[in-house]
């Protein structure tokens, strides 16, 4: 094997595992949080892939200035899901028995009717997002990387720092971690618990709304893109540790840079079944993930 | 007449089918300390759940200084000055001290008091102070109910209420921490304390409840009540 595809591949690995762990990111707080298995997580990047799409086809607007109208869109879809859809579930179940299984159908429902309606309303057809302008490629140590993709992964970095500071720092981020330790212990010191699940699962959705419109610029849309992302983000965040943004990050470029290496000696779909083998494998000797405290 | 800091009337909750509290009335004046003793399985824990507004009642009144509190979300209920320490501590083990103590102090009124309710705190538990930088969990059990304790007061309670605050702990921690309830007495606030130690909390009480099958089945001041022969023989093993 020439030594220089095998580092490029490495090189793009990195780069698509980083857009896994920060396309995971949502999901993984989601879960650490509310302990709900969101199944509609891919189908929530899908709506945002389709914001910035229309946003760019109809008004000519730059895929990356969507990110400005895409995240507050986004935050605020996700936190009307759980205010509206998954919170009188909850409520239910405080009183009585928490059963995920219950959560996780509800999400599978929500993942099913965002799919179909995506389907109806903009049809089966695979659309592109073209940039006004040409990005080249840079060249890092003479190997050429795809811009969109490093502000992909780039990004992705930044904002799982920016997350772990701001749950760390802030009053609202405390009043999280609060609610994600013990539900009824923060309960009972003041914290407003269903505003702090919607807060929650907004921003996991707000940060799909900024890797959507990044990724518009180099993902085929349609309407049945998210289902992949969704398990991909879903072998994430077990890899990486349930709830750990780091643990999200590093399961990611796991991923990324096996499938992408596998992918130089094997076919694509093969190495997607490997990148399955491995995550089994990681799992017997690390159960609770590569950055989980078991 | 002023109201008094809690008052419970007829008060009817459980768990699905089971019906645990089957009409509890219970008052706690201004500034009292009021004990409420019971076997295990008797509806205490069940009771201030009921209250702090995490279990449905199913039926009766509650309210605070005489507003009611029917209804209320429990992070409304704190607001209103129901504030209590939970049974087991339920401490944020993932947090320091510093940060589970801040978690209390989480009402607006509470955060613009809080630099001066901590070092309240710490001069109650100095200890607390001396650690607040450590995980909870690296503490003993009568640390962490210090910190349970505290992290209750951050919230400014009108009304404290100390689910079997001794509950684990070394007869020397009792002692310590039955001191520091005797300090937060000083404060303008009620308290009510569920206790298996029950000789050591009526001897302090003003008035105590003794809960049983989910009714009050006795009440009177703490001498009243170290002197029935039923009590005697049922609690304290006379
Ligand atoms: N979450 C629950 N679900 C069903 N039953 C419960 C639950 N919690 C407590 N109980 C029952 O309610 C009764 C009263 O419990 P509790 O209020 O904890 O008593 P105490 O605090 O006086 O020991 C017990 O019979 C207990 O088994
Ligand atoms: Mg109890």
């Amino acid at each position: 094997m020439d030594f220089f595809i095998l580092s490029f591949a490495v090189t793009n690995g990195l780069l698509l595992g980083g857009i896994y762990g920060g396309v995971a990111l949502g999901l993984s707080l989601i879960f650490g949080v509310l302990r709900v298995v969101n199944f509609a997580h891919g189908s929530f990047l899908m709506l945002s892939l389709y914001i910035s799409f229309w946003l760019w086809s109809i008004f000519g607007l730059d895929p990356y200035l969507s990110a400005l109208i895409n995240i507050p869109a986004m935050f605020m879809l996700g936190f009307a899901v759980q205010a509206l859809i998954i919170s009188p579930l909850i409520k239910r179940e405080s009183a009585l028995v928490v059963e995920p299984l219950s959560a996780l159908l509800l999400t599978a429902g929500i993942f099913l009717v965002l799919d179909n309606a995506a389907l109806m309303a903009f049809g089966p057809d695979v659309r592109a997002v073209q940039t006004s302008y040409y990005m080249p490629s840079l060249m890092l140590g003479g190997i050429p990387v795809n811009s969109q993709r490093l502000i992909g992964a780039v990004a992705a970095v930044i904002v799982a720092a920016a997350l772990s500071w701001w749950l760390r720092t802030s009053h609202l981020g405390r009043s999280i971690r609060a609610t994600a330790q013990n539900r009824d212990a923060a309960a009972m010191s003041g914290i407003n618990v269903p505003f702090v699940y919607a807060v929650t699962f907004g921003i996991g959705c707000g940060i799909l709304g900024l890797f959507g419109a990044l990724m518009s610029t180099f993902i085929p849309i349609s309407p049945s893109i998210g289902l992949s992302f969704g398990i991909k983000s879903f072998i994430v965040v077990v890899l990486g540790g349930l709830g750990s943004i780091p643990g999200c990050i590093i399961g990611g470029i796991v991923i990324g840079v096996f499938e992408a290496v596998a992918s130089q000696f094997v076919t694509a779909t093969s190495a997607a079944i490997g990148s399955l083998a491995l995550f089994v494998l990681i799992l017997i000797f690390r159960p609770a993930g590569i950055m989980g405290r078991a | 007449m002023s109201s008094p800091a809690l008052e419970i009337k007829d008060l009817h909750a459980g768990y699905g089918d089971a019906k645990i509290l089957r009409g509890v009335t219970l008052s706690l004046p201004p500034r009292s300390l009021v004990a409420l003793v019971g076997a295990n399985g008797a509806g205490k824990t069940t009771l201030l759940r009921t209250i702090s507004g995490l279990l449905k009642k199913s039926g009766g009144a509650i309210a605070l200084g005489g507003e009611t509190i029917d209804g209320l979300p429990p992070h409304r209920v704190v607001e209103a000055g129901f504030v209590q320490s939970p049974e087991g501590k339920q401490l944020f083990h993932g947090m320091s001290i510093l940060e589970n103590l801040m978690v209390g102090a989480h009402t607006e009124r509470a955060r613009a008091r809080r630099k001066e309710t901590l070092e309240e705190v710490f001069e109650l538990f100095p200890i607390l102070a001396e650690r607040q930088h450590k995980p909870a969990s690296a503490l003993s059990g009568g640390q962490q109910q210090m910190v349970a304790v505290g992290r209750a007061l951050m919230a400014l309670p009108r009304v404290l209420a100390l689910d079997e605050p001794s509950l684990g702990l070394a007869p020397i921690m009792v002692d310590r921490l039955f001191e520091a309830i005797s300090k937060i007495r000083e404060r303008d606030l009620a308290i009510l304390v569920i206790e298996q130690n029950v000789f050591q909390v009526l001897e302090m009480a003003d008035y105590g409840y003794v809960l049983e099958n989910g009714k009050v089945s006795m009440q009177g001041s703490g001498q009243e009540l170290l002197a029935n022969d039923h009590l005697r023989e049922t609690y304290l093993g006379l």
